[in-house]
């Protein structure tokens, strides 16, 4: 009795985990070409932008809120960036976007607090204005038109090393993606700041009256999330050499989606970096098994949208089975 | 077998299992037609799990359940209430924004023939509880004893034959209890049983014919009321004799501690008052009257439009909780689970909240020192937990606030305020919560403590402030003036 109890939780805390392993190996079966260098190689390039905005999600959800407005930041993070740096030079471009990113996140913060936004549905509003305002900033400030690095004077070099440099058999953005990964986790864990995230998540009321400051822990939540939006902006501008105003369309459902399958509680509280990189994982190996496999574009989105579903189940269930 | 014929539920050898508690352990009851049956117990003894087997909203794991001659396997909540148990929780099942009538209908319009109809039954079941709620107000718009009543009404809609009041009494005035209890009357005279659950003993003793004291999950006595005495019942809850509900008062003699003067919000008129060393000072109103505003001014949680604090003799700022707690304050909210705990949270994490900024070295937290802070209030306050990793949710009320109230000792307050530090916890967790409260004001802490129950406050405070529409009406010494003169200040 008590083992099959024990051996259902393991099951259930690492369903996604589960879930690639079965995905790899029925698309290794199916279709051998699979297990190449070549789709391993893609794979990982896939890695990109989508894992750094899923990560930077990660501690807004955590924190209880959630942020729409990483489609706004990667589309204008990118074409301000790109224009910079025959200007400035590349690495003054490099510093400038990552800068404005975190500038951003940190004005959704302010204005979240200052109007007094305090629940996830007010949150979602408010950031999605946001994210339509930094996306008619990045058309207005590029004409509507996509800029193309091949048209720069100045060198670009750092940018072709993040978007196809490798260091061994990993790319470029996967190591300073395991290296940011390292770095925000820590400070998620061990840190007093990391630790007010989770109190925050967990019953912003509480920990009001224990002393903290939610207002300022809300900025930083943001801020955090406005920083990694923008690095993933720039590796993704890096990898294909332009920078659209509308590029970063998309990227805020998969980057929830990533962070809910990878398991972290949309209520907040609870959840880690670590999961949401095998969120992430497990979105791309989705649609990389099912372009082996041949499946439709449309039943891929489908199937994107199942599993974003079964996600949100299976933490409400987890949620019961607290109560 | 004669007997049998008029029991509405009979229930025998029940058991439940959760991991790792037996909440229920080979219960067994009888309940004849027409009577109020009492069920007493501490927190946890296993009330509300029983409750909800009853109910159907979990399922038993052992035993047999008898609902009025017929034996039930399975039930969930509507079923059983179509077969006639209703259960009345402690928060209302009510949808604010609909009507009075809507409600006690809920889903079940088509059966009066539509809206009109439905409004007309409602009326005539409120008429027949004698109550005068106009059907089509707003439920939102209704005070908690309104909103029972409907609850009531509901109850008897389904033509209720056995009706489940779960501490029923814990929002009502007395004006309004002795409503409830004449209603109880009424309905036991239409043949209704009621099981009637509560930590208030004086109530039980009023209402209830038989009485169940259960604890630890098992069935401990059954009784006729006629047979018990108060300090009986209390003995067979806690398991051992408790001579006196409250400890010897704590005494003190201390300098001023902390100085509020013109204090004034929205809702708060002028307060001035000043807490001493070792004092335990006791506010009294009615609930809105302004008690919790004053104590959340003080801590800065709430915006005020004035207010000079004076701490040991030195002017001091306080905008946030966060500089209140600087200054060596604490604060146990009267809501445990909203304001209080994080309830997803271990024990551990939930006892180490506020000391958190004090362990912490250039913001680099120390896991070592939380699980040491943890497991030291655990066995500080003997708080009754499988380990520090477990939910706190699912402690009892009294281990949880045990649990907050250890948050705060970490920190070696100097002033504590505690909003309703015991309510909706048992006799023996109070008790406990007492002798806290006498340990922190004898290392020379102050506390200031917002109760609704008299007795309570005015055998733990040395002195009392009566509070009135936002006002500082009257300041007492328990010891020597009379409760009714109080609380007639109290009242305005």
């Amino acid at each position: 009795m008590e083992k099959t109890i024990n051996v259902k939780k393991i099951v259930l805390q690492n369903l996604v985990l589960l879930g690639i392993i079965v995905l790899c190996i029925v698309t290794a079966i199916v279709e051998p070409l699979f297990l190449t260098q070549d789709n391993f190689t893609n794979i990982l390039r896939q890695f990109g932008p989508l894992s750094f905005a899923a990560l930077g999600m990660t501690y807004v959800i955590i924190g209880g809120f959630i942020d729409l407005s990483v489609v706004g930041t990667i589309s204008l993070v990118g074409v301000v960036t790109l224009s910079l740096i025959d200007p400035i030079g590349q690495a003054g471009a490099l510093f400038c976007g990552l800068l404005l990113g975190t500038f951003l996140g940190f004005l959704n913060g302010v204005i979240l607090v200052k109007f007094g936004a305090m629940t996830q549905a007010e949150v979602l509003f408010i950031t999605y204005g946001m994210s339509s305002i930094f996306g008619a900033i990045a058309l207005i400030y590029t004409n509507s038109e996509t800029e193309h690095m091949s048209r720069l004077s100045n060198p670009y070099t750092i940018f072709t090393f993040i978007g196809n440099g490798k260091i061994g058999p990993f790319t470029a953005s996967i190591i300073l993606f395991v290296i940011a990964l390292i770095i925000i986790e820590w400070f998620y864990r061990k840190t007093l700041w990391g630790r007010q995230i989770a109190l925050m998540g967990g019953n912003k009321t509480a920990a009001t009256l224990c002393g903290y400051n939610m207002k300022k822990t809300l900025v930083l939540v943001y801020t955090i999330c406005g920083l990694f939006a923008a690095m993933g902006s720039i590796v993704l501008i890096s990898r294909v050499t332009t920078a659209s105003p509308v590029a970063g369309a998309g990227y805020e459902t998969d980057a929830i989606m990533s962070v809910v399958v990878g398991g972290t509680a949309l209520a907040g509280g609870t959840g880690s970096g670590i999961r949401t990189v095998l969120g992430v994982l497990l979105i791309i190996l989705l649609s990389n098994c099912m372009n082996m496999l041949g499946v439709s574009t449309y039943l891929q989105t489908i199937m994107k949208g199942l599993v974003l579903v079964i996600a949100i189940w299976l933490d409400n269930r987890k949620e019961q089975q607290i109560h | 077998m004669e007997q049998k014929k008029d029991l509405i539920l009979k229930v025998s050898g029940v058991t439940k299992r959760f991991p790792g508690v037996l909440a229920l352990n080979n219960v067994s009851l009888e309940i004849p037609k027409g009577v109020v049956y009492g069920i007493v117990g501490e927190n946890g003894a296993g009330k509300s799990t029983l409750m909800k087997i009853l109910s159907g909203v979990y399922e038993k794991d052992a035993g047999t359940i008898e609902f009025d001659g017929e034996i039930i396997e399975h039930t969930t909540p509507i079923q059983a209430l179509r077969r006639g148990l209703s259960i009345i929780y402690q928060e209302f099942n009510l949808v604010n924004t609909m009507t009075v009538g809507e409600n006690i209908f809920l889903g079940r319009f088509s059966e009066n023939g539509g809206m009109k109809g439905t409004h007309q039954k409602a009326r005539e079941l409120l008429d027949s509880i004698g109550s005068k709620i106009d059907t089509y107000s707003l439920v939102g718009d209704l005070s908690a004893s309104e909103m029972q009543m409907v609850e009531i009404t509901k109850a008897l809609s389904f033509h209720s034959k056995l009706i489940i009041m779960d501490e029923p009494s814990s929002s009502l005035t007395a004006e309004e209890l002795k409503k409830l209890g004449d209603i109880i009357v009424q309905l036991r005279g239409q043949g209704i049983s009621i099981i009637y659950i509560s930590h208030k003993l004086d109530e039980i003793f009023e209402y209830c014919n038989i009485v169940t004291i259960m604890r630890d999950g098992c069935v401990i006595d059954t009784k006729s009321i006629e047979e018990l005495t108060r300090s009986d019942m209390i003995a067979k809850m806690v398991g051992r004799t408790i001579e006196n509900e409250y400890p010897p008062r704590a005494h003190f003699a201390g300098e001023p501690l902390l100085e509020v003067r013109n204090l004034n919000t929205s809702k708060l008129h002028n307060i001035n008052f000043t807490l001493h060393k070792g004092e335990i000072l006791g506010l009294v109103g009615l609930v809105g009257a302004g008690r919790t505003e004053i104590i959340r001014a003080i801590y800065g949680a709430d915006k005020v439009k004035s207010k000079e604090l004076i701490m040991e003799g030195k002017p001091v700022t306080v905008n946030t909780p966060r500089d209140a707690k600087a200054l060596g304050m604490g604060l146990v909210p009267e809501d445990r689970k909203q304001q209080g705990l994080i309830l997803r949270f271990s024990v551990g994490d939930n006892i180490t909240m506020a000391a958190l900024s004090r362990i912490a070295k250039r913001g680099i937290l120390n896991r070592r020192k939380e699980r040491e802070i943890a497991k030291r209030q655990i066995e500080n306050l003997s708080i009754k937990t499988p380990g520090a990793a477990t939910k706190v949710l699912n402690l009892s009320g009294g281990n949880q606030q045990k649990c907050i109230v250890g948050r705060w000792l970490e920190l070696d307050p100097k002033i504590l305020i505690l909003d309703e530090p015991t309510r909706g916890i048992d006799v023996g967790a109070k008790y406990e919560i007492y002798v806290l409260m006498n340990k922190i004001v004898e290392q020379g802490g102050a506390i200031i403590m917002i109760s609704s129950e008299l007795p309570e406050v005015l055998s733990m405070s040395n002195r009392v402030l009566t509070i009135c529409d936002g006002r500082i009406t009257g300041e007492f010494s328990p010891e020597e003036v009379d409760a009714s003169v109080i609380m007639d200040k109290a009242i305005g």
